[in-house]
């Protein structure tokens, strides 16, 4: 102990304010734990503060923008024009009403918050540093700890975030002006979601991307429906190209220079430059090897169906826990650690979480496709329906996309379903309950749907998997 | 680490499947190589099967009750790297495995097995249960894989989970039960003073005293509400039962209407039926005493019959279940088929054996001296063969498939033994070609190792005739199942003195019951006489036994 320092105990320490320490910090007092959550920065974690909420109030804005502007075969004319500093204040407020919203749930719930950062002293001990230097520190000894610290952008050599023409995520979505060129490197979810933002907000965006295409985990089809899109709003591709470094333009901007694997080279004009290459566990500070926690070389904490970690009365929940990286996941993963702390009977069990890209048209995804099931030794059997044959669809203007559900042959069971759409992040949960309450097709059909909804969709691709669809020709 | 899938080996010669009986391990239990890990049946055989890892378990393939053919993947064991080249065949590998080093990085290989016993893993495969029936799964400590679903494709619901869970509960608690169990008696040397009387045993059961029923009995009242508040499901369970839902009684309101559960319908549908089945009894089992014989050395036989009738096929508050598995079931299937497969005639006769008593205690000392405790066993044995060889379709075997009646050569003589698991049969072979201490010394040999259940499978197969002793236990006759496929079976009862005519007065003598049961397909009854005639002859003349 450090001379001076408080020590205190407690049940169950959480480090971390994001989706995954909050509900497990507030889980774990309902369950009547004495429970203290450690944050250094901001309740709500990269979720509330700098991922999730902030960028789709972004895209919110710019798409209703987008819209209005390009609404005139409906008959309505409109020349909208984008307040981008208006824009990033409304964010702010819903962030920061978010934000207040968690820590007030938390000292509600009986939480005891200590602002500051955690590090591991031993299995039973860590040290509570308070922002900056002489501010002092605390010990508090635990009976059991949360990891969720969460995760942070991955910074790529020559490509420094402190530099301000080079944006991180976080900075994309704190701009107050909206740059005339914007260079993204990575063509993954959010380097997507950040392209057609910013098209949408009038800048001319150019994305490299190391692999052959974008949002590498989707199935073709569904990549092509985005890519084309997005092409369409002006979003420039380029494939088998690696950032290689930045170098000052003569007019005023940077150039970013992009290399193949063959050597090839190659420079784009930009004034700014967004690196969205992925996301990396923070650990740094925490210690982890003083309680005897083991990380993966990637420096992801490894845990078991039960989120313990090698020791197992300290848990690790969220992005720092490794993939699935969502902030869904990492609460999921926050309520059963509590349980488990508290004794409960809770664990890791779900057949498939969704996940959901916030592109347009949106994707959303969960549980297996047809080359998974089919891996996994089912005989997969899948029904689609596009939604140019939606009437909801037609009446919304967007009618690109479909919904597929895949299904087993012998039982019926969904195991999965990929929407690419309008509203397909909404759309998805139908497909999730479906699989976790472990519903045939003809349950998904035989369910009414209201009409005219997008909704209908799910029930019709559930009916031409059956061979039975009224509104589309069956496969 | 690596994931090792283990077979179920050849636990015996020829044989092509077992049933498992009982799981010894869960998943995320610490396993040693050599560790049993199952209990596997086979032909009356209890072997408990090897793991030949050392490791964690990962995953039970197989539910208890469940036959599995010999090489299907039973179970698997999350291995060290070390011990991952041990081979399926159930034999022990000699790998040099670090028994002691925890898996690093498996959190749930450090954990003690009672962490593992209320923390089922949750399934690596695809289980289609929803979310409630896989956190009452956990709750109850059961693995939602190794759960049969009822539900549509197989789909998990809780009502299957807690099926499982009871079922499991019971056959762990009747493991326990058999194990705390004082053993029970035992055909080959009881003491006659303890025996007791087949039917007094039966009065003290109480199967004279009424079948427990609900309250009163009489019908339960009908709540006659005119509306009542139910879900769909709840108004369809009660359609299904027959039940009207507006005569459920409940406590529970919603917005001040009667609000009816599953629970409120299934216990009122309950009430009913009982109290109609009380109006209404059950009728007397049937020949009790054929059932009892069929069992006579099994002490479980008392008790099961007593159950069934009781309960009539329904189960009432206070009535204990046991599970129908493991040796009980294979005796039963074996007795079904043989009772139901061959029509059963059974003679009885009485032996006046003196002269055998008196052979006996003089052979008693020499045995002694040779270290061999001289039963009656195996002068009945050699008299029994002396019968076989001259009415050879007793010692025969029909094989229906064939239409053909195989009259065997050999003289392998089943002996019955009770033991706290069940009817066990060892087979003593070849008893024309052996001397009666040679007999005496195999029986109590076979015997103890029923009892112990260290018999091979192969020491219970190749009977050509079963001898059963339910004498040593109570009785005088009684029907005895034949062992299917042979052709016959003789039971005997306690010798003892019993009045016998001799020149017209009525003497005490020491008698043996003999009671013969004969496949009537094969055997008539007058041949049947014929060779118990034999049998008695030389019982009744031990010194014929000789010239055997």
């Amino acid at each position: 102990m450090v001379v001076g320092d408080i020590a205190t105990g407690t049940e169950v320490l959480v480090i971390g304010g994001g989706p995954g320490g909050y509900v497990a910090a507030i889980r774990a007092a309902q369950e009547g734990l004495d429970t203290t959550l450690v944050e250094r920065d901001a309740y709500g974690g990269a979720c509330l503060n700098r991922g999730c909420i902030p960028s789709k109030a972004l895209i919110t804005g710019s798409g209703l923008a987008h819209e209005a502007g390009n609404a005139e075969f409906m008959g309505v004319h409109a020349d909208p024009a984008v307040d981008m500093g208006k824009m990033v204040e409304w964010k702010d407020g819903v962030v920061d009403q978010l934000t207040s919203g968690v820590e007030k749930l938390c000292k509600a719930n009986g939480v005891n918050l200590v602002p500051g950062t955690a590090s591991f002293v031993d299995e039973h001990t860590a040290r509570v540093a308070h922002g900056g230097e002489g501010q002092g520190s605390e010990s508090i000894e635990f009976e059991h700890a949360v990891v969720a610290t969460g995760s942070r952008p991955i910074q790529i050599p020559g490509f420094d975030f402190a530099e301000d023409h080079v944006w991180s995520s976080a900075e994309a979505l704190d701009a107050d002006t909206v740059p005339d060129r914007i260079g993204i490197v990575g063509g993954g979810y959010i380097g997507m979601e950040l392209a057609t933002t910013y098209a949408k907000l009038g800048a001319e965006v150019t994305v490299v991307e190391m692999l052959d295409d974008i949002l590498q985990p989707y199935e073709d089809d569904v990549k092509r429906i985005v890519r084309k899109r997005a092409e369409e709003l002006g979003v420039e591709f380029h494939f088998g190209e690696g950032a290689s470094e930045w170098s000052e333009a003569a007019d005023g901007g940077y150039l970013l220079h992009t290399e193949t694997e063959d050597g090839e080279e190659s420079t784009y004009g930009v004034d700014k430059i967004l690196v969205a290459v992925g996301r990396q566990p923070v650990t740094d500070g925490l210690d982890p090897e003083n309680a005897g926690i083991e990380t993966d070389d990637r420096g992801f904490i490894e845990t078991d169906d039960r989120t313990r970690t090698a020791v197992e009365h300290i848990h690790a929940v969220g992005d720092v826990a490794g993939e699935p990286m969502l902030a869904h996941a990492a609460s999921n993963e926050g309520i059963v650690a509590a349980e488990v702390i508290a004794g409960e009977p809770a664990a890791l069990d779900q057949q498939a979480i969704p996940a959901a890209v916030f592109t347009d048209p949106e994707i959303g995804t969960v549980g297996l496709t047809e080359a998974e099931a089919e891996a996994e030794g089912f005989d997969p059997v899948v029904g689609e329906m596009p939604f140019n044959a939606s009437g909801r669809a037609m009446t919304t203007g967007h009618t690109e996309g479909f919904v597929r559900l895949v299904a087993d042959e012998e039982t019926g069971f969904v195991l999965g379903g990929q929407i690419v759409g309008p509203e397909a992040s909404e759309l998805v949960a139908e497909i999730a309950l479906a699989i976790e309450m472990g519903a045939t097709l003809e349950d998904v059909a035989a369910t009414v749907h209201t009409h005219p909804t997008l909704a209908e969709a799910v029930m019709e691709a559930a009916e031409n998997a059956r061979g039975q669809a009224i509104h589309t020709l069956n496969r | 680490m690596t994931v090792e899938e283990f077979r179920l080996p050849d636990v015996g010669e020829g044989v092509a499947e077992g049933e498992l009986v009982s799981w010894l391990v869960a998943p995320g239990d610490r396993v040693e190589e050599d560790q049993p890990v199952a209990e596997v049946e086979t032909d009356k055989a209890l072997v408990e099967v090897p793991s030949s890892y050392d490791g964690t378990v990962e995953e039970l393939f197989v539910e208890e009750g469940e036959m599995v053919p010999v090489g299907d993947v039973i179970i698997s064991f999350r291995v060290d790297e070390d011990g991952a080249e041990a081979d399926d065949s159930g034999s022990a590998d000699e790998g040099d495995v670090d028994e002691t080093s925890p898996d690093a990085g498996e959190p749930e290989s450090a954990e003690s097995d009672d962490a593992a016993e209320s923390e089922p893993a949750t399934s690596s495969g695809r289980t289609f249960a929803p979310p409630s029936a896989r956190r009452l799964a956990r709750e109850l400590g059961v693995d939602v894989a190794a759960v049969d679903g009822s539900g549509p494709g197989g789909r998990v619901t809780e009502a299957d989970v807690r099926a499982h869970a009871n079922g499991d509960a019971g056959a762990a608690d009747a493991g326990d039960a058999e194990s705390d169990e004082s053993p029970a008696p035992t055909p080959a040397d009881v003491d006659f003073d303890d025996r007791q009387s087949v039917v007094d045993a039966r009065g003290d059961d109480g199967a004279a005293e009424p079948s427990p029923t609900i309250d009163s009995g009489s019908s339960p009242e009908p709540a006659g509400r005119d509306t009542t508040l139910a879900t769909p499901a709840t108004r369809k369970l009660a359609r299904d039962l027959g039940v009207d839902i507006d005569d459920v009684p409940t406590d529970e309101t919603r917005d001040g209407e009667a609000f009816v559960t599953d629970e409120d319908v299934r216990a009122y549908a309950d009430a009913l039926e009982s109290a109609t089945a009380e109006s209404a009894p059950e009728p007397e089992p049937v020949d009790v005493d054929e059932t009892a014989a069929a069992t006579a050395d099994a002490t479980a036989g008392d008790t099961s019959t007593a159950s069934a009738s009781a309960a009539g096929g329904e189960t009432t508050a206070g009535d204990e279940t046991v599970p129908y598995r493991g040796v009980r079931r294979t005796i039963g299937k074996q007795m079904e088929r043989s009772k139901f497969t061959a029509p059963h005639v059974t003679h009885h006769d009485t032996a006046e054996v003196d002269a055998l008593v008196e052979a006996r205690e003089e052979l008693k000392p020499r045995a002694e001296e040779r270290g061999v405790n001289l039963t009656y066993m195996p002068f009945v044995m050699k008299a029994i063969v002396a019968g076989l060889k001259e009415h050879p379709y007793l010692n025969s075997e029909l094989r229906e498939d064939d239409e053909e009646i195989v009259l065997r050569k050999e003289y392998n003589l089943g002996i019955a033994v009770a033991t706290d698991a069940g009817l066990m049969v060892p087979v003593v072979d070849d008893v024309d070609e052996k001397g009666l201490f040679e007999l005496a010394a195999e029986v109590r040999d076979l015997a103890t190792r029923a009892r112990d259940r260290s018999l091979k499978p192969a020491e219970m197969k190749g009977s050509t005739f079963t001898v059963t002793n339910f004498g040593a236990i109570g009785g005088e006759f009684a029907t005895p199942i034949i062992n299917y496929p042979e052709t016959a079976i003789m039971g005997l009862g306690a010798i003892e003195e019993r009045p016998v005519v001799r020149d017209g007065e009525v003497v005490p003598a020491p008698t043996l019951p003999l009671s013969l049961s004969i496949d009537h397909r094969v055997v008539d009854g007058a041949v049947a006489a014929r060779f118990a005639n034999t049998v008695m002859e030389h019982l009744e003349h031990p010194l014929l036994l000789l010239t055997r």
